[in-house]
């Protein structure tokens, strides 16, 4: 059994926080960290491991600094700049899909009356939060930018932990105006505020702006690997766009972030390099396809479909930089419109926008939309979303399941339907 | 003996023919439900537009139901989506020409993809999105109130013509009137539920929120006139018949079922308090306009804190408003009652849960589809839960 099957196994038949504290200050131990991150193929996965890691590490540590719970679409450089430790709950219902604990967390949301049709990433991480397994918060932070789930989740766990006093919703309008920036810099900045004085962590500007400048070098990196995307077709093996959840949000505004990126431009890079001189060698050019919304977090078969059938995936919408450089002298301005140029806040044609940027740019052959249950704000943009990228000519897939929630989908029909796409594209 | 038993029976008689008048709804408002008005419609959907502009503006505010069977929606949005948004969606498609306009508002994901859709599919109806904020302090005051002028100027370029400040002022005193009648006609509901039916109750609701204001408050106005005088004749003969039956609240949000009204008007409870966007999330706070205040954020500060939907950020005071009214109200049981895939309201059940637990008051949780409605088993559970109360 490999190492990363025993972690899997020891939190399957030890689900508690404790032994999870165990596990984390073990493996965290530079030496066998960096034998773990060893163990993964790809530079890009070794190094998002390490950080991901390390930051569930402090997350869990007793070291004094205070624990944010985070949801996914918040700016989080505010995060590191207040010197709050972020955990991000919905990113970590991933990962009970991935270490095979969502059966259990689910089964707990259903018994704590969470509807079985709310968004899996919220019952799972619910669940968890009831079975005491996260980290206890000490601030709870969340945001109804892109959906409604965050900000009635999260108000739960604040009343768990009973700390609705520190619960902060930062509401983002629906249109990108002067009034919106206002309105929303206004909250950044009380919030931060806020949460500085309870804390009694200095909101210190050097501190942010430190911060700040590290989130450039990071969009500059991200955007660079974009770009270079835009011509790859041969990746690193299990290399997948979709794993980054965690840095691309969570790690914005931080060292690890820079580092993580860089890397994976110098790897991807390199992956370019030797496929131009090969370019001759190359017989059938793969079908080239634009992943929109997430992916199943369990073990799933895909992705090896879509490589068996000479598919690649080219571009996930979610790695899409929508914002413009932070300024850093204005550092909660910068903050609310990076929010604000999210292209699933407000109307469907943001969304549409980058698709549509998205599909000529990385020129693909066709697009899938992994139509997760319970997500009302994608699935119910679905239909738009196919009809303009079919005016395109660009078929299509709307994928149903589940992206936590194992039970939720079928493997053969999702093989069926894959098939099924996969001889449109080549018709 | 024999005497007091024809009397009684007579005057049981009289009684069941007054219940009978009284609910005899089409009759009291046949003014508004056969009123001729050539004013053009704008429909619209959430209790956080503000009516009073679209009136201002001369045109008949007028909530969008739904079509109750849906066959041409299913096919522009998920299996698992708001069906409430899915039967609007089938209204639209068949009689968007009715309307001059229709505003949605932010109100949940599920409505910015049925305006987005709205926008993509029926190009030729002009519809506006409110941006309504999900906070209430200050800030999102003066913000919701520069969002409500943009509404407003949408609502002027519908007919070429500026809303003037008398045209508000007027407008807003109608709708308070329409809100003032609405909460005395709920409150003497709850007083006198053996002779209100629930049925009656919400038809008057509903007519509420789809007739011409100016019609349907006249008719109103006579309609608890009658009530008031054959209630408090009748007061106390009604008094003992409901003094045993458990007082119950309904919490949900868009619950339009007239089957579902009509089932638990012939059951033995009496609806003492409910929190429905259909009713008293409609019509609780008035706008108090000032001389020479600024009406747009009078406006937005009524709508902001109206007794609020679930979709607003603050859960913690969503529970506090329902725990004063079940202190208030004497609530024996709770009926939970949401539409499928409504996740702002379906996310505050957990808590609500808690809640009643501490509260020692038990609570009845339903899902319910607009056309796949089960009259069956949902009696039985409602059935059993009233037993068990
Ligand atoms: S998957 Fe959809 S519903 Fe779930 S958290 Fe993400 S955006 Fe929200
Ligand atoms: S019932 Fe719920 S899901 Fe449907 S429109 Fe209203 S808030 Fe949205």
């Amino acid at each position: 059994m490999g190492i990363k099957d025993k972690l899997k196994t020891g939190i399957q038949r030890n689900l508690n926080q404790k032994y999870i504290i165990r596990l984390l200050d073990i493996i965290s131990k530079k030496p066998a960290l960096y034998a773990y991150g060893s163990t993964f193929s790809s530079l890009s996965d070794k190094y998002l491991n390490i950080f991901t890691i390390e930051s569930l590490r402090n997350a869990y540590s007793d070291n004094n600094y205070p624990i944010g719970y985070g949801s996914l679409f918040l700016p989080y450089e505010m995060f590191h700049a207040l010197g709050i430790t972020p955990f991000l709950p919905e990113v970590m219902a991933g990962f009970t899909a991935g270490l095979g604990l969502a059966t259990q967390t689910l089964k707990e949301s259903s018994s704590n009356w969470y509807s079985q049709d709310l968004c899996t990433f919220h019952r799972s991480a619910s669940g968890a939060v009831e079975l005491d397994i996260f980290p206890k918060p000490d601030f709870v932070i969340t945001t109804n930018l892109a959906c409604d789930a965050a900000q009635k989740s999260f108000y739960i766990h604040s009343v768990k932990y009973n700390i609705e006093k520190n619960f902060y919703l930062i509401d983002v309008p629906y249109e990108y105006s002067k009034e919106s920036i206002s309105y929303l810099t206004g909250q950044i900045k009380n919030i931060c505020m806020d949460i500085s004085s309870k804390s009694g962590m200095k909101l210190d500007t050097s501190k942010f702006k430190e911060v700040i400048s590290l989130s450039n070098e990071f969009r500059k990196w991200a955007i660079k690997v974009n770009n270079l995307r835009k011509t790859l077709t041969n990746y690193p093996p299990y290399y997948n766009g979709l794993n980054f959840i965690l840095p691309f949000h969570g790690l914005a505004g931080t060292r690890e972030a820079v580092i993580l990126y860089t890397q994976m431009y110098k790897e991807l890079k390199k992956y370019l390099d030797k496929e131009e001189k090969e370019k001759s060698g190359k017989n059938k050019s793969p079908k080239r396809i634009l992943w929109l919304h997430l992916k199943p977090y369990y073990k799933n078969e895909i992705f090896d479909i879509l490589e068996r059938e000479n598919c690649i995936i080219v571009f996930e919408e979610i790695n899409y930089i929508h914002w413009p450089e932070l300024d850093c002298k204005r550092p909660f301005e910068s903050l609310a419109k990076k929010m604000l140029s999210h292209f699933l806040a407000g109307s469907i044609d943001n969304r549409i926008d980058v698709i549509l940027k998205a599909a000529r740019d990385y020129k693909v052959d066709g697009a899938i939309l992994f139509s997760h249950w319970g997500c009302r704000q994608s699935n119910g943009g679905a239909r738009i979303i196919k009809d303009s990228l079919n005016k395109l000519n660009i078929p299509t897939l709307v994928l149903d399941g589940d992206c936590v929630d194992q039970n939720n989908s079928s493997q053969g029909q999702v093989k069926t339907r894959l098939q099924g796409f996969v001889e449109i594209l080549n018709s | 003996m024999c005497n007091n038993m024809i009397q009684d029976s007579k005057s049981r008689n009289d009684l069941d023919i007054l219940k009978n008048k009284t609910n005899d709804i089409s009759a009291f408002f046949e003014n508004t439900l056969s009123a001729m008005d050539k004013r053009p419609l704008v429909g619209w959907f959430c209790t956080y537009t503000p009516e009073e502009l679209i009136v201002a503006g001369g045109f008949i505010p007028v909530r969008i139901f739904g079509r109750k069977k849906i066959i041409k929606s299913e096919s522009y949005f998920p299996i698992n989506f708001c069906p409430y948004i899915k039967s609007s969606w089938e209204s639209l498609l068949s009689d968007a020409d009715n309307f001059k306009a229709v505003i949605f508002t932010n109100s949940c994901d599920g409505m910015r993809r049925f305006f987005d859709t709205t926008n993509k599919y029926l190009k030729d109806t002009p519809s506006y999105l409110l941006d309504v904020p999900h906070l209430r302090g200050a800030g999102s005051i003066d913000f919701f109130a520069n969002n409500i002028g943009n509404m407003k100027r949408f609502i002027e370029n519908l007919n070429g013509k500026k809303i003037s400040r008398r045209e508000i002022e007027n407008a807003v005193s109608l709708i308070n009137r329409k809100r003032k009648l609405l909460k005395k006609y709920s409150q003497i509901f709850t007083k006198l539920p053996e002779f209100i039916s629930i049925s009656s109750y919400f038809k008057v609701m509903e007519l509420s929120m789809i007739s011409a204001p100016e019609i349907f408050t006249d008719d109103l106005e006579r309609y608890l006139k009658f009530i008031m005088e054959a209630g408090a004749e009748n007061m106390t003969k009604l008094q003992p018949n409901y003094k045993n039956t458990p007082a119950i609240m309904i919490i949900g949000n868009f619950i339009t079922e007239e089957k579902l009204w009509g089932m638990l008007s012939a059951m033995n409870l009496k609806l003492a308090s409910d929190d429905l966007c259909i009713s008293s999330r409609y019509f609780e706070k008035q706008i108090e306009l000032g001389d020479d205040s600024d009406f747009l954020n009078l406006i937005a500060e009524r709508y902001l804190n109206k007794p609020q939907c679930m979709r607003m950020a603050d859960l913690g005071l969503k529970l506090k408003e329902i725990e004063n009214n079940i202190i208030k109200n004497n609530i024996e049981g709770v009926i939970f009652i949401s539409l499928k895939f409504c996740d702002t309201t379906l996310y505050s059940f957990p808590l609500l849960k808690q809640k009643l637990n501490q509260l020692g008051i038990p609570a009845l949780y339903l899902e319910i589809e607009y056309n796949n409605f089960s009259e069956g088993q949902l009696k039985t559970r409602v059935q059993a839960f009233l037993e068990m109360l």
